[in-house]
This record gives C-alpha cells, structure tokens and sequence, in this order.
C-alpha cells in the first residue's frame, strides 16, 4: 500500500502541475479537495482520467467520487480493491 | 479615429517588462528562434491558477497587468486581443493525446487552454471584467484588427479605455512545421546581423503586447495612436505607396512629415524589397528604423513594433540597436510602422507626439 500511495503521489503532482509540491508534501490522509491540496472540480475531472489511464479503473458511478477522492489513501484503497 | 496609448505591458525575447531602459543593451540570442524572457509569475498569478496556464496565458496574463499599472487604469471598458496561434502549447498537448491515446482519456485542462479566446477571457476573469471582450484571429492582421476595433469603439464614445493586446507563442512542434515550409533560415543568425542576410527565411518569435488605448490624454500617454491600414496581398507598390499616402492625407500629413519608420525588416530575401523600396522612395526624408531582429517574426509582431514606436516618441531616442542608416530626425513628431508577414498581410500605422 505504502508503495501505491508514493506512486500516486507522484502521478498526482505530474497530472495536476502541482509544480512547487513535492511527494513528501502531500499528507496521505489529508483531504484533497477544499483544505489539504485545495483541488477544485476540475482536478476531479483529471483524477478520473488518471485512474482510468494510469491505473485501468472506470469510476462507473459519479457519487463515488466524493468518497474514493477523498484522500491519497482512499484513492490507493480504491485501486487496490478494484485492480483487476 | 484615434486614441492615447496610455500604458503599455510587453513580455518578448528582449527585456522589456520590468524596466523604463529602452533597448540600450539587447539581448542576442543567437537562435533560429527567439523564445521570450519571462518574469516569475508569483508576482502576477495566484499559483493554484498559474499551475494550469500554459506559457503564452502566464505571459500575457503578466503583460496585461504590467500595462494596467502603467497606465492607471484598473478596469478597461473593453478588452481587444489578437492572436493567429491561440494558445498553442496546449493545443498541441490536446491534439497529440488525442492521437496517442486513441481518442480516449482526454484530460479537461488542456481542452480549456487550447482555445483562442483563452487569454482575453483569463484576464476578464482575474479582473471580474464583464465588459466587451473580444479576440480576432486573422493570422498576419490579428493584433491590427484589434487595434482597429479599439479605435472605432473609441470614435464611436462607447468605451474610454480598452486593453489591446497582441500575443503569439512559439513551441518546439511549431517550429519544426514551419521549417519545413521554409518560414525560417537554415543558418543560425546573430541578432544585428539579420537585416543584412540575403537567404531565404527569417528567425522565430514570439511575445505578448498589450496596451491601454484611451480616449483621453493622461500623465502617463506614450503617443497618439492617429490610424492603421491593411493592405491583403498588395499587386504592387505603388499599391502600397496609395495606401500609406491615404492613411497620411486623412491625417493632413505627407510622408515628409513622417520623421520615423519602424519597418518589419526580418531578413527573409523574399519580402525585405517592400521595406527597402520604401526606404528608397516614399519614405526617404525618414528615419528608417527595424524591430524584428529583436522579437522575431511572428504573425502579431506589428505590437512589438508598436511598443517600439511608441517607445520612441516617449523618450525621443532611436537605439543604435534599431537603425538603419543614419538617424535624420532632430525632434520626432510623427512615427509610420510598416510590416508585413510572407507578404501577403501588410499593415500601416501612424503615431504621433501628444
């Protein structure tokens, strides 16, 4: 797990031009959205395309989000129990 | 029609944003292509903003506010751009993952970047602009449309202050193509060399200009911005030459009150002879001075040559860096641009002392 979520956050700096950031910066549980990173709805529109490419998931159902981008580590949990 | 420039913000390959020096030192960059020397943006962006933008939107974005705070002015009542290119960058981003990921995973930010319109609508949105906002596309006239639209908004009274602005970028992919259609030398050329290379071609650029054009003098007026006239695919000459008369007779001037040219001289043999047939002629009695050297050629590089012209009102100086031939001109009252790219797109302004 410790190694996806490193991963991750790496991915997510790339993808989301999170320039001045580095891995070590991003609290793995801190929220994403709002406080924490301060991503907006336009980020989740980049997360789903990051999972989709990157990680072969579909997010099927929009509701979902709210609680699989909730923090590095949701995501990382969502991709290990959906790795197919 | 006419109006003040009343401030100016200008991002090129030349320093030209965060100092009053007026090209008493230029900047070789001894390229095939001329890329722009940028400021930090921390200044200028929010970082959270500044991190989707890409290069050319970061640029002007910089640009429009330098000129803001030049002129004083802190909400224009329309904003004018012209850009032939757009935002490139990520157009090209958008287009290639098109391509590699066959249609699939298209991420939504270089889709929003990509647009033409990008950078007008950026800065209506870092100001909460909701006035006129408009952006021309008309590849070598695009920066001389918005010009033009600004002065009929100002003659008609329905605005007091407009941001024009003209912005270009250049990308590595865009280059290549252009090489291969012999825009460009296939030798590299030091910068106060260009004029006098007689090969085909001239040398990349690329740059963001903007300008408060007003209704009204101010402290801070650079000139007056008296007329611009397009020319699209001049058959001759003396086309042209009716043309520049035109413009200077609606004015009540004659080419010999024209004490400066600014011309777009890029080196390329093909298209040099319009500048040198009216060094040689119509404007003779001028001062005849070159910019593109210094930024570049790129389809909105007349706003370079603006700044330039401009420039020299303000401070009735002619840098050595500019000139061709000797400098003639004792006071200058009156300043005629004339560019053109791959001539096909020609263009004429006039400038005066306020």
């Amino acid at each position: 797990m410790d190694a996806l979520i490193d991963q991750l956050k790496g991915e997510i700096i790339e993808q989301l031009n999170l320039e001045d950031l580095k891995k070590e910066d991003i609290n793995s549980d801190a929220p994403l959205f709002g406080e924490g990173l301060g991503l907006d709805s336009i980020d989740a529109l980049e997360l789903i395309v990051l999972l989709e490419k990157n990680h072969g998931i579909k997010v099927a159902n929009p509701a979902d989000g709210k609680k699989i981008f909730q923090s590095v580590r949701t995501m990382a949990e969502y991709i290990q129990a959906n790795k197919k | 029609m006419e109006g003040y420039i009343n401030g100016i913000g200008i991002i090129s390959p030349q320093k030209t944003f965060d100092t009053p020096d007026f090209l008493s030192e230029v900047v070789e960059h001894n390229s095939k292509a001329l890329y722009s020397i940028e400021p930090s943006y921390k200044e200028f962006l929010n970082p959270n903003l500044a991190r989707r933008m890409a290069r050319i939107i970061k640029m002007s974005i910089a640009a429009s506010t330098i000129c803001f705070r030049d002129a004083k002015v802190e909400m224009p009542d329309a904003i004018m751009t012209g850009t032939a290119l757009g935002c490139l960058e990520d157009t090209e981003k958008f287009l290639w993952a098109i391509i590699h990921d066959d249609e699939q995973f298209l991420t939504p930010t270089s889709f929003i970047q990509s647009t033409h319109n990008t950078v007008s609508a950026q800065i209506a949105l870092q100001l909460k602009c909701m006035n006129y906002n408009f952006t021309y596309v008309h590849k070598g006239f695009s920066f001389e449309s918005a010009v033009l639209d600004a002065l009929m908004t100002l003659a008609e009274g329905e605005a007091k202050n407009i941001l024009i602005g003209g912005h270009d970028e250049m990308t590595d992919k865009y280059y290549r193509v252009c090489d291969r259609i012999g825009y460009f030398k296939q030798e590299t050329v030091p910068t106060m060399e260009l004029i006098n290379r007689k090969t085909n071609g001239s040398i990349g650029g690329e740059g963001a200009a903007f300008f408060v054009l007003s209704k009204d003098k101010s402290e801070t007026s650079y000139a007056k911005l008296r007329g611009i006239k397009t020319i699209y695919k001049p058959e001759n000459n003396q086309e042209i030459e009716n043309k520049i008369n035109e413009l200077l007779a609606s004015n009540g001037l004659t080419a010999k009150d024209i004490d400066v040219v600014v011309y777009g001289n890029n080196g390329d043999a093909r298209f040099d002879k319009t500048y040198t047939h009216l060094q040689d002629n119509l404007l003779k009695d001028s001062t005849s001075t070159y910019f593109k050297h210094l930024c570049g050629e790129y389809q909105t590089a007349g706003s370079f040559g603006m700044w330039v012209a401009a420039k020299i009102i303000k401070t009735q100086t002619i840098p050595s860096a500019i000139l061709i031939g000797d400098n003639k001109s004792k006071s200058i009252k009156n300043v005629l641009i004339y560019n053109t790219f791959l001539d096909v797109d020609h263009s004429v302004y006039l400038l005066s002392q306020c």
